[in-house]
């Protein structure tokens, strides 16, 4: 397997576009092909922002350091050039589209993958989102429904896992796709990313939460802990342990800005 | 719609009393007593300005230069069928199943196909002028009478007096017409003005949808299309009436459509509105019946300098019956809309459920979006709401299409067939969502 990360983020530094806000104050972070990294941090720590810098979210402005995505400069890309590249961010507040059934969205987003004049094959399509479905324990109708339309929390968290799974993105950005799921739905949306893991081990996740929880089913190579815009540790599985035991606030403490 | 016709020397009268005349020379004598009387109507009746509520955003005195315009009478002769335009054939071709088609061109029926069956179980559908000159006794009665009569205002007066030809469909009781019956118009000459009449009655228990579907090329010179739209659906009838303006730039349509519903009918309408430079509607609603019921739905595309102007009434006269409408339009370039809408409740129609709705998106920062909701109660049990949204394309909802690879052109286009993709949802007629989309994704490739 090649070695070189698929992701390279160094001495990334971002603000608030509207606001004189700086968020981000030189993040580091190189993430390997097949590698999961999961990223904790308290609220207000910037691991949100980091997530939205990655994927392009106009409301952020990057202000310095760089992001490189297999070797390309991902802050020079829009972000629907980023997506297509292979990015994903599963959201952690999923968008409402009205009147835009989910098969259409997903039509759409495969068919702007592929070259000029080639056509996407609409029976493979269809095949591979009812499978996917399948996997994550949606009704067929769903495909059906409006983006996001009067979904509870927990189908568009689920959602976002399917667009996950048909979009086969070599990373994926979960920006707390744990925070207000039941055990249940967990394990669903868990079991959603270790089964595109399965089917393609070069497959990259970076991971955000404030939780340990979601770290259980979805198991970490490297844990990062970022606090007030900077990475202060990484390790194994265990930082991720020794935070949820020790709490966020020495962490806190020794990294005051 | 991209070839641009060429101005042409008038030929037939202008709007006078000459000009209506002509129009009555072949009529009974009642009609051309109607037609008269009508026209006595209009030149009494002051040209609506922008002093009144109903026209104040619409200003015919810089729009529209009547005196400038030639009366259409439609003189291609029988044998035009034959060589329908190829934007009429193109659109028409789209239309699989149909129980009927009308052809219109410039004002005058030129072809009627009614299916046998059809025929035979007594449904008539004729070109409007043949039927009146053969008349039933209904259509003496209700023709400009009784849902858009001359006293309506200035233009349903100049119709009632002007009117040239247009469609008489009349399904008798009990008989349900499935595929729907569609007329197809178009308008050739620049600076024209065409005058023309639909009257549909469903008798008892009767089921039809009608479309009407208008188109031509682009006009340098403004261009009148004037419309009376009478809708009659009798006790327990079903009425679905569709309007597609689809007119070239220069277009200026001018619509008036009374749908009256007598008890437990329902009587639908969807106006679509892509075309033409000025678009105005006028449409009242009236429920004659408890459980009466009528969705108003409507939908507008407007760019460039496009101006589009619905004024709608909900006429509750009946107790326990049921009106919603909802109006959505979607505005590019330098684009006007103008949604002016008045639920009115009857003294003494209680139980009466009345709903009303305009929803606006912004597409650029030139275009304009006006909405003016009303109220008018006079019952006291009662469910009625209104409401009247202007927004523009919501940024997180374009970042999130975008982040799964769609292009800001692409997520821009999903976002707006998705918003009036709603109103088509409601009533999704054969043939009419598919048309109504490639329309639309038509004009968004210049967004």
């Amino acid at each position: 397997m090649d070695d070189a990360p698929i992701l390279k983020v160094a001495g990334l530094r971002a603000k608030v576009a509207d606001e004189d806000l700086e968020i981000l104050k030189g993040v580091d972070l190189a993430i390997k092909p097949g590698e999961i990294h999961a990223i904790m941090g308290p609220n207000g720590s910037g691991k949100s922002t980091l997530a939205k810098v990655i994927a392009g979210h106009p409301a952020y402005e990057p202000t310095g350091g760089s992001v490189y995505f297999r070797g390309e400069d991902l802050l020079d890309m829009e972000p629907d050039e980023r997506a297509r590249a292979g990015v994903f961010m599963a959201f952690q507040y999923p968008v409402e589209i009205p009147g835009v059934s989910i098969a259409n969205f997903l039509r759409t987003a495969l068919q702007t993958r592929l070259e000029d004049g080639e056509e996407l094959d609409l029976f493979d399509f269809q095949e591979l989102l009812m499978e996917r479905m399948e996997q994550l324990e949606m009704d067929p109708s769903f495909a059906q429904r409006p983006v996001n339309d009067g979904f509870s929390g927990g189908e568009k968290k689920r959602n976002e896992i399917l667009q996950m799974a048909v979009l086969k993105p070599a990373l994926a950005v979960m920006d707390e796709t744990d925070s207000g799921l039941d055990i249940d739905a967990l394990k669903i949306v868990a079991n959603g990313v270790n089964t595109l893991r399965r089917e393609s081990p070069d497959k990259s996740v970076l991971l955000i939460t404030h939780y340990q929880r979601i770290l259980n089913h979805i198991i970490p190579d490297v844990v990062h802990v970022i606090v007030n815009g900077r990475i202060v540790e990484s390790g194994g599985p265990e930082v991720a342990l020794e935070l949820e035991a020790r709490g966020y606030e020495e962490y806190r403490k020794a990294h005051a800005a | 719609m991209s070839q641009v016709a060429a101005v042409r020397k008038p030929s037939r009268p202008v709007i006078g009393a000459t000009a209506v005349a002509e129009a009555g020379a072949t009529d009974p004598p009642w009609l051309r007593a109607r037609r008269d009387e009508a026209w006595a109507t209009y030149q009494a009746t002051p040209m609506p300005s922008t002093r009144s509520e109903e026209w104040r955003y619409t200003d015919l005195s810089r729009k529209l230069q009547l005196d400038e315009l030639v009366v259409a009478h439609g003189d291609r002769g029988p044998g035009a069928a034959a060589i329908l335009p190829d934007a009429l054939r193109r659109t028409m071709e789209q239309d699989r199943d149909s129980a009927a088609r009308i052809v219109d061109i410039d004002g005058k029926v030129v072809s009627v196909e009614l299916d046998e069956s059809l025929a035979r179980q007594g449904v008539v559908l004729a070109s409007l002028r043949d039927a009146a000159r053969e008349d039933d006794g209904d259509i003496r009665r209700l023709l400009a009478t009784r849902a858009v009569p001359a006293s309506d205002g200035k233009f349903p007066a100049l119709n009632a007096a002007l009117w040239n030809d247009g469609v008489y469909l009349r399904i008798p009781r009990g008989v349900r017409v499935e595929r729907p019956v569609r007329l197809s118009r178009w308008v050739s000459r620049p600076g024209s003005a065409t005058f023309t009449r639909i009257f549909i009655v469903a008798e008892e228990a009767s089921q039809l949808s009608f479309v009407d579907e208008i188109l031509s090329p682009d006009f340098e010179t403004t261009t009148l299309v004037n419309t009376a739209v009478e809708l009659f659906s009798y006790r327990g009838a079903q009425i679905q009436y569709v309007s597609l303006q689809r007119l070239g730039r220069g277009g200026f349509y001018l619509a008036n459509q009374r749908t009256l519903a007598e008890r437990d009918s329902t009587l639908d309408t969807l106006n679509v509105a892509l075309g033409g430079s000025v678009g105005r509607v006028d449409l009242n609603a009236s429920l004659l019946g408890p459980g009466a019921h009528s969705d108003m739905l409507g939908l507008y595309f407007g760019d460039a300098d496009q101006h589009f102007d619905f004024n709608t009434s909900q006429d509750h006269v009946s107790p326990n019956a049921h009106s919603d409408l909802l109006y959505k339009g979607a505005l590019d370039g330098s684009a006007r809309g103008i949604f002016r809408g008045i639920i009115r409740v009857h003294e003494g129609a209680q139980g009466t459920d009345a709903y009303q709705t305009n929803r606006n998106l912004i597409l650029s920062d030139d275009a304009i979006a006006t909405s003016l909701p009303n109220l008018e109660i006079e019952a006291d049990d009662v469910r009625c709401s209104h409401g009247a949204t202007v927004g523009q394309l919501d940024a997180e909802a374009l970042f999130y299409l975008m982040s799964r690879g769609l292009t800001r052109g692409k997520a821009e286009r999903l976002v707006v067939l998705g918003f009036l993709g709603e109103v088509l949802a409601r009533l999704p007629m054969g043939g009419v969502v598919e048309k109504v989309t490639n329309a639309i994704v038509a004009k968004l490739r210049g967004v």
